[in-house]
């Protein structure tokens, strides 16, 4: 066998033994408490909620993600100007960061004792140990993924097409709306769905702001350590199963995409 | 009516300066150079794409640096023609919500019915700057800017889009500015040709002019004069002047100044004969052919002279009646008028 033959077969021992190893659990634990977990959703009512609460605190995040990220993503992709760099970093900086010691950060500023929880308080606004402080985790951790990805989206769309629209009788606004929106258009739903995906599955922020109640991350956490793996497999399951929907839907968003 | 005067915009690290150029209403301008002179960013500066950094841009005489791009009454089409991917043909075209008379007006003048069911990404280049061209007219743009609109057609259709333009130009008053890498479309098109290099106007004017008198040595080469070469000018007093470059001493007319100058001297305005002859040319001078180009109806002929090369221009006819052939000594004779001194 020649040198590129070999290096071919332990390429492509390397990648199949990564594959086995990122796949196996998550088929072991589907193939075995999958069932079980769908079944439990008509008689668990902690799961049940637990999985409505996590959908509508995922949704609720993504959200405000999109509407906020949107204007950041497109002005990195098209704009040059001063402190572009530092905003880039800033974005990157919850990615880079431990989960848990994200959590710690938001309840320093969203704690009752801090300046905008006691503000929050005032208007009548518990944010800590309430869904909002779920909202807020989940933001935290999870819109840097919709921004860097909407910015590539942005970035792929030449800049050229929403210079013909202006030339053709389109405001800025509008040539956004009617050209360059519509052609970024899947990569923007492809990165809120990873946004919502990586919002379903947060934990470590989470449970240091809001521990009751319950994401379905945080019941089968409480599950493990209160009644032992058994009873936290099916609650697992039922989130991987809830974080597969996104999945397939994002790699049907991505075998349709245009090419500009 | 399009003015720059001493424009100056940056586009990345590109830098366009000191450009200054008028065209009046109504009128065809073509803008030459090599690839990275600034075409493009000159076209999308007039277009307001790109801001201008210094000086004036006036549009129909009017100040237009902080004109919105949308209310310049520019209309601009890209080489690459830039049709929006999730519109089909007949909503490109629609895009600016021009009547549908005038859309169909300039659907059959440019023969697009046939793409109009078509999807953008199914058709050719041609056909999508076709569409391009079409999409853009169909705003009725009191100026039109246009970078290489017909480099995907094929012959045929080039010339017959090239006419149909010409001719709307014409209708309807359009100042028009084309970019354009070939030379007989600005000659044909052109009221005024422009060269730029490197972000800067080398030479404005009508074509002929260009071509005859180029303002240096860069400039004729990139028109493609074959003989360029590089002496001293030295006036005889009488209007007229001695160049002299390697062992040859050439005869010009003009008004120039004494010393370092090139002298160029286009290919098809040398006469090539097999002996010497009389007649008016001061310039006549014995050498031996090198090499025969062929091309097509014409053939071009390199000469050594004096250890100087030379290549005339002649028909193909001519030289197979003349029996010319690498190694033959010749005569090579032209006028002093048609060494044009820079």
């Amino acid at each position: 066998m020649n040198r590129i033959g070999i290096a071919t077969v332990v390429a492509g021992l390397l990648g199949s033994l990564l594959l086995l190893f990122l796949a196996a659990p998550i088929v072991q634990l589907v193939g075995s408490s999958g069932a079980d977990g769908l079944q439990r959703l008509g008689s668990d009512l902690a799961l049940r909620d637990a999985l409505l609460l996590t959908a509508a605190t995922a949704t609720a995040a993504t959200l405000l993600g999109v509407l906020g990220g949107t204007p950041i993503a497109y002005l990195l992709a098209r704009r040059e100007f001063p402190g572009r760099a530092v905003i880039s970093a800033l974005l990157d900086l919850p990615l880079l960061i431990p989960h848990p010691v994200a959590g710690m950060a938001l309840l320093l500023l969203l704690g009752r004792d801090s300046a905008v929880g006691s503000a929050a308080l005032d208007l009548g606004l518990r944010i800590v140990g309430t869904p909002l402080g779920i909202v807020a985790a989940m933001l935290f951790v999870s819109a840097p993924l919709f921004v860097s990805g909407a910015r590539e989206a942005f970035a792929r769309v030449d800049a050229r097409y929403e210079g013909v629209a202006r030339t053709l009788g389109d405001p800025p606004w509008r040539a956004f709306r009617r050209v360059t929106l519509p052609l970024a258009g899947r990569g923007l739903v492809a990165s809120a769905v990873v946004m919502w995906a990586r919002a379903v599955s947060e934990f470590g922020a989470v449970v240091i702001l809001t521990y009751n109640p319950k994401t379905v991350s945080v019941l089968s956490y409480d599950r493990f350590t209160g009644f032992g793996l058994s009873e936290a497999l099916p609650v697992a399951a039922a989130l991987v199963l809830l974080a597969l929907v996104p999945l397939v839907l994002l790699r049907a968003l991505r075998a349709g995409e245009p090419r500009t | 009516m399009i003015t720059l005067e001493s424009a100056r915009a940056s586009k990345g690290r590109f830098t366009l300066d000191g450009i200054s150029l008028h065209l009046a209403s109504g009128q065809y301008g073509v803008v030459i150079g090599p690839a990275g002179s600034g075409k493009t960013t000159l076209l999308e500066l007039i277009a307001g794409l790109v801001p201008l950094r210094g000086g004036r841009l006036l549009l129909e005489g009017v100040e237009a640096q902080h004109r919105p791009v949308e209310a310049r009454q520019v209309g601009l089409v890209y080489q690459h023609a830039y049709l929006f991917p999730h519109l089909s043909v007949r909503e490109n075209i629609a895009y600016a919500g021009a009547a549908a008379d005038l859309q169909q007006e300039l659907i059959a003048r440019f023969a697009l019915s046939p793409l109009l069911g078509r999807a953008v990404e199914s058709l050719s280049g041609g056909e999508r700057q076709l569409v391009a061209l079409v999409r853009t007219l169909a705003r009725r743009p009191r100026m039109l800017l246009l970078d290489e609109p017909f480099s995907a057609l094929d012959p045929g259709r080039r010339t017959r889009v090239r006419r149909e333009v010409r001719a709307l130009h014409r209708e309807w008053g359009l100042s028009t500015l084309q970019v354009t890498h070939d030379f007989t479309e600005a000659g044909l098109l052109g009221d005024v040709a422009m060269l730029l290099d490197a972000g800067r106007l080398l030479q404005s004017g009508p074509p002929t002019e260009l071509f005859r008198r180029p303002a240096n040595a860069f400039v004729a080469e990139f028109l493609g004069a074959e003989n360029v070469f590089a002496g001293t000018a030295k006036a005889l007093g009488d209007g007229t002047f001695e160049f002299v470059t390697g062992g040859l001493t050439l005869h010009a007319v003009g008004e120039f100044a004494n010393g370092p100058a090139h002298a160029v001297l286009r290919a098809e305005e040398i006469t090539l004969a097999r002996d010497q002859g009389h007649d008016s040319a001061r310039n006549r001078f014995s050498g031996r052919i090198v090499d025969i180009e062929p091309h097509g109806a014409v053939a071009r002929v390199t000469v050594d002279v004096r250890g100087v090369a030379i290549v005339a221009a002649l028909t193909a006819r001519s030289a197979q009646d003349l029996a010319l052939a690498p190694g033959l000594a010749v005569v090579l004779s032209f006028k002093a008028m048609a060494v044009h001194l820079c």
